[in-house]
């Protein structure tokens, strides 16, 4: 194949890992702390992209034409409207259901994602169609053979690896990390250490839902398109994708979006059977590896206690 | 082995259980009869705060405990009521197909949902994949009928079909926990309804059409002729489904109540112990997971032939969530919880089309608020009892 | 007690007076029935229908000449079929329901159709384009106003080959409706001899189209055919974009619609694309839909298929009117309809109640607009489509 082309698969495969990686890194946090799975996390992406649009709106209207600066704060906006929206969810959906069993969680934010989506759809103008996402970043493209490298795209790809990089330092270097990863590890013990579990509770879910808030700028500066239904299935690809990579683990979480985007990826265009197929054969591998990793590519550091 | 088990030591029934169950039965089914019929945006709100303070009474009083108690003496009692309840309402509906047919949706869902049940709730394997093997059942019926085999067959084959395409997840579930063992049947039920639509050799996404179930000559998609008076070929169905219901929750309380049940416990509650114990896990988890599967194939091969087609975008992870979601708000691992969480789930967004592109937003938002009234779900599983009840 | 005769008597004759011009002028109100789907992804085109379906009510209902009054209930099929078969058991069992306007998804069409004909509930199709929901049967109470994918694709191929564009990569949705499209775009591409390189079915929520796009870079197609609606329709036109391809880009009924223009903005320029129909527009009646349309202030644009739905709900309260509020009499009246002038052209139910539609419409985006194509820039030469054509 040609080495242009190749390198084009490779540079979109990653563009769609990045997007992956940052809802999946989110599911992996909220896991780590409560052990439980957010599924509206896919539309907090979504609500994040639309926060961002809406922002752009209305600073257009305003007259504010700073592209830079634009970018910077609509970016903003997006994440700390889904910071505030991720507290409130842990606050008040998921807190509440601790003693319930897990899966109790699942169905409560399964509901809320499906709120969401239908707030978008009836309330934002015009909510049931596409909406066009603006282009703000400088467009200028080199041509490499057959492999068109764009700007916008590359620094879109470096700000999602950078937003990924300064969570995980978060976590593994500052002492709310420390704290985050103690509740992770024994929340009981935590507690006697006199960390205050809900706080912590609270600002992991705004860390992760800021993330996904950026994801959802990223998305929409991306594909310059938004509409309401792309969380459920970024949720359910952000969600496999934690998992195959080992819930808990940050890494995982990371491998695992890369590994999704090679899947659809190689689904698409390198299978002999029809490109339709591409989701049978992402999953289908994703069973695959299931079994010869039952709990993630990078495991769970457990020990069974009798 | 032979372990003391609760049906052993069933406490003798008490005289006054039966007309105490009476009541609430019919309470219960006047209840039922309005919720299905109403058409009436009060009416139906009145319902459904009736039910709810009903239901926080009945907890916060000694009434539901009183009920437990009389079901737990004289269990063929409550399901021979129960049958009677929704004869009673199926004859008090004879002419209004409609509510017959939501009526028998909602049994079906539940033989369904007892079968996620026996997997999730009994044995602890979480299946995300209900609606893949629901769907199996339904094209394996659909298929059958085409080939003209006997109805009868074509639905028991449809479950042992399901049955059997499980058996091809059996060693990643045996392999998985939680939200690991999740993502397989996720995995599973995506890749189901993907290659449903796009394979052609079933339909592909324009579906198959069935012919109404046949049994020795009974055709059910005849109105029926009872004694002069007209009744929808739904009844038909709802006699079935309701067959099957109850069938599936006496099966499912019996292997809850047998050794099989007291493993399964095992398992779900410390595989790590009852394995210490000598309990073999991979036999419990095959035996659940199949039994389960079995089920919703079942109900899914009857629920194809009520109906007469099927299409994948009846069998996406969608339609798994909507099974799942009637497990959860109904109370994992307890059986009875289904019943009013298949009505919530599938009738109660039906009774919503008033409010037109606003029913799903509602909807939303009352599964939220139930859960976060009941976030253990409706109906929780009771405690084990190993000893007789109390009289 | 005379005076309380006399001021009983009063009253009683100022009630009577105060209530009889209603009472005498009362209309019977009439129920029919719309379905479609106005939740979840299909939402955008359902809301767009039921708008316009309702608008034929509204102005049907403000006729003071008008002998009935209709009272349309409004239901949601969610875009599957076993809710369509609720649905539609809901609305065949109301004895009070006379007819009605269903269904934009095809495999729900075809699901309740059986439903319909057991309970006599003549209906008219909105938007489903399956061949099989009318060919498939020979029920009468089964009529379609909006033609099926086999006629726009026929005129489709012609125009686009005629233009002298010699390769096509398909790109089409696996639902029945980019299935079907892709079917019989490939028949008849064949028969006036394009040549297809490479054929793609993608979900129906897929997101990403880079993968597949940058193969089709490397094919490099004169044209990319996609089958399918308007919100994947927008993403691989972006998309195709990003990727820097040059083909011309061309869509089916699916993608007629203002928000492909408005989440493109200036991308959608010269996208071709086909409807079974009129141009609306440029008939009289098509003017008057628009103004009153927009008069009524509705929440969601009517979209492409918004217009059949208008025609429908006249069909059937014309039908309800000429011979009364019985279904066996509106079904056979419906049967009768012979050159029908509507606002999406004339209507003649063929013996399957489908309306036997003659013209397939052609546009283009110029301008930030869906022209005609006859009409516009491109086909005069005055500006080129991609490839210079």
């Amino acid at each position: 194949m040609d080495p242009g082309v190749l390198a084009q698969y490779a540079f979109n495969g990653l563009m769609l890992g990045v997007i992956y990686a940052m809802v999946a890194v989110g599911f992996t946090l909220f896991f780590g702390v409560l052990d439980v799975i957010q599924f509206a996390h896919g539309d907090v992406v979504m609500a994040g992209a639309f926060v961002a649009l809406a922002t752009y709106l209305a600073l257009h209207g305003l007259g504010v034409a700073v592209p830079g600066l634009v970018v910077i704060v609509v970016a903003c906006a997006a994440a700390l409207a889904m910071a505030l929206l991720g507290a409130l969810i842990a606050r008040y959906l998921v807190l509440p259901l601790r003693a319930a069993p897990a899966f109790n969680t699942l169905l409560i934010t399964l509901m809320l994602g499906s709120i969401l989506r239908e707030l978008v759809r009836l309330f934002y103008p015009n909510g049931s169609n596409p909406q066009p996402f603006p282009r703000l970043l400088p467009t200028a493209s080199v041509n490499l053979g057959n492999f068109t490298l764009r700007l916008d795209t590359t620094i879109l790809l470096v700000v999602g690896l950078a937003t990924i990089f300064v969570v995980n330092l978060v976590v593994r270097r500052t002492r709310l990390g420390l704290a985050i990863r103690a509740v992770a590890q024994d929340s009981e013990t935590a507690r006697v250490m006199g960390i205050d579990f809900q706080r912590i509770v609270l600002v992991t879910f705004a860390i992760g839902s800021a993330l996904a808030g950026i994801a959802g700028v990223v998305y929409g500066l991306y594909y310059n398109e938004v509409n309401f239904d792309i969380g459920l299935l970024l949720g359910v690809i952000g969600f496999s994708a934690a998992v195959v990579g080992g819930l808990g683990s940050i890494y995982g979480a990371i491998i695992g979006g890369f590994l999704f985007a090679a899947l659809q990826t190689i689904g698409s265009v390198a299978l002999p059977v029809s490109s339709a197929y591409n989701n049978v054969f992402a999953f289908a591998v994703v069973i695959i590896l299931m079994t010869w990793k039952p709990t993630g590519l990078i495991a769970e550091p457990t020990s069974e206690r009798v | 082995m032979r372990v003391p088990l609760e049906a052993d030591v069933r406490a003798p029934a008490r005289a006054s259980d039966l007309p105490v169950a009476a009541l609430g039965i019919a309470a219960v089914a006047a209840w039922l009869w309005a919720f299905l019929v109403t058409d009436r945006v009060a009416i139906l709100g009145a319902l459904l705060a009736v039910a709810a303070i009903a239901f926080v009474l009945a907890q916060r009083s000694a009434v539901a405990k009183r009920y437990g108690l009389a079901l737990a003496r004289r269990p063929r009692m409550g399901v021979a009521f129960a049958a009677i309840g929704v004869l009673a309402v199926a004859a008090a509906l004879h002419d209004q197909p409609y509510p017959l047919l939501m009526l028998c949706t909602v049994m079906l869902f539940v033989v369904a949902c007892i079968g996620l049940d026996i997997q999730t709730g009994y044995c602890g394997i979480v299946n995300f994949a209900g609606a893949a093997f629901f769907g199996t059942g339904a094209y394996t019926a659909a298929v059958l009928a085409k080939q003209g085999v006997p109805h009868l067959f074509g639905i028991v084959c449809g479950a042992i079909v399901a049955a059997l395409v499980g058996s091809l997840l059996i060693l990643p579930v045996l392999r998985t926990r939680g939200y690991y063992a999740a993502l397989v049947t996720i995995a599973f039920g995506i890749l189901f309804s993907t290659f449903l639509e796009v394979n052609n050799a079933l339909g592909g996404p324009q579906g198959l059409k069935l012919p109404g179930i046949d049994l020795f000559g009974w055709r059910f998609n005849r109105d029926v002729d009872i004694g002069g008076a007209s009744a929808s070929f739904y009844v038909n169905y709802v006699v079935l489904a309701l067959a099957l219901a109850l069938g599936a929750y006496v099966f499912s309380r019996r292997v809850d109540r047998s050794w099989i049940g007291l493993t399964f416990d095992a398992v779900r509650l410390d595989e790590t112990a009852a394995a210490a114990f000598g309990i073999g896990i991979a036999r419990a988890k095959i035996i659940a997971f199949t039994l389960g599967n079995f089920l919703c194939g079942l109900a899914g091969a009857v629920y194809a032939m009520m109906q007469g087609f099927i299409a994948p975008n009846n069998f996406t992870f969608g339609e798994s969530l909507i099974l799942v979601s009637i497990l959860i708000l109904g109370g994992i691992g307890n059986p009875l919880g289904i019943v009013p969480a298949a009505l919530i789930i599938i009738v109660v967004p039906q009774k919503l089309q008033f409010i037109q592109e606003y029913r799903f937003l509602l909807y939303g938002i009352l599964v939220v608020l139930i859960l976060l009234f009941r976030p253990e779900g409706l109906l929780p599983r009771p405690v084990r009892r190993y000893f007789p009840a109390p009289r | 007690m005379q005076r309380f005769l006399v001021t009983a008597c009063t009253l009683a004759f100022a009630c009577v007076a105060a209530m009889s011009p209603t009472a005498l002028h009362a209309k019977e109100t009439v129920k029919i029935v719309f379905i479609g789907p106005l939740t979840g992804g299909n939402a955008a085109l359902g809301l767009g229908g039921r708008n316009s379906a309702d608008l034929a009510v509204q102005l049907h209902n403000a006729d003071a000449k008008a002998k009935y009054t209709f009272d349309m209930v409004k239901l949601d099929d969610q875009c599957k079929p076993d809710i369509g078969v609720q649905v539609a058991t809901k609305a065949g069992a109301d004895n009070g329901i006379i007819a009605g306007v269903t269904h934009y998804c095809s495999a729900v069409a075809i699901a309740t159709v059986d439903t319909y004909h057991k309970f006599g509930l003549p209906v008219i199709v909105w938007g489903a384009v399956l061949p099989a929901i009318t060919y498939g049967n020979d029920y009468p109470e089964i009529h379609r106003v909006n033609g099926t994918m086999i006629n726009q694709n026929e005129v489709n191929a012609k125009l686009v080959t005629g233009l002298g564009y010699k390769t096509w990569v398909i790109i089409h949705d696996t639902t029945d409706y980019g299935k079907g499209h892709d079917e019989y775009f490939t028949k008849f591409l064949t028969q006036d001899g394009g040549k297809i390189l490479a054929d793609f079915g993608v979900g129906a929520d897929q997101q990403d189209f880079t993968a597949i796009l940058t193969k089709v870079k490397e094919l490099n197609p004169d044209v990319v055919y996609f089958g399918g609606l308007t919100p994947i329709g927008v993403r691989l036109r972006s998309q195709m974009d990003k990727l820097g391809i040059k083909s011309q880009f061309e869509g089916t009924s699916g993608i007629v619609s203002d928000s492909y223009i408005q989440a493109l903005g200036p991308l959608a320029e010269g996208t071709i694309a086909f409807i079974d129909g009129a141009p609306i527009d440029k008939l009289p009646g098509g003017k008057f839909f628009l103004d009153q349309y927009a008069a009524h202030k509705y929440g969601e644009p009517p979209e492409a298929y918004g217009p059949y739905a208008f025609v429908a709900a006249n069909l059937i309260m014309d039908a309800i009117e000429k011979v009364g509020p019985n279904r066996k009499a509106v079904t056979a009246e419906l049967a009768k309809t012979k050159d029908h002038q509507s606002i999406v052209g004339p209507i003649t139910f063929d013996a399957h109640g489908q309306n036997v539609v003659p013209i397939v419409t052609a546009y283009v985006v110029q301008d930030g607009k869906w022209v005609v194509w006859g009409d516009s820039d491109y086909a005069k030469g005055k500006r080129k489509l991609a490839g210079g054509k």
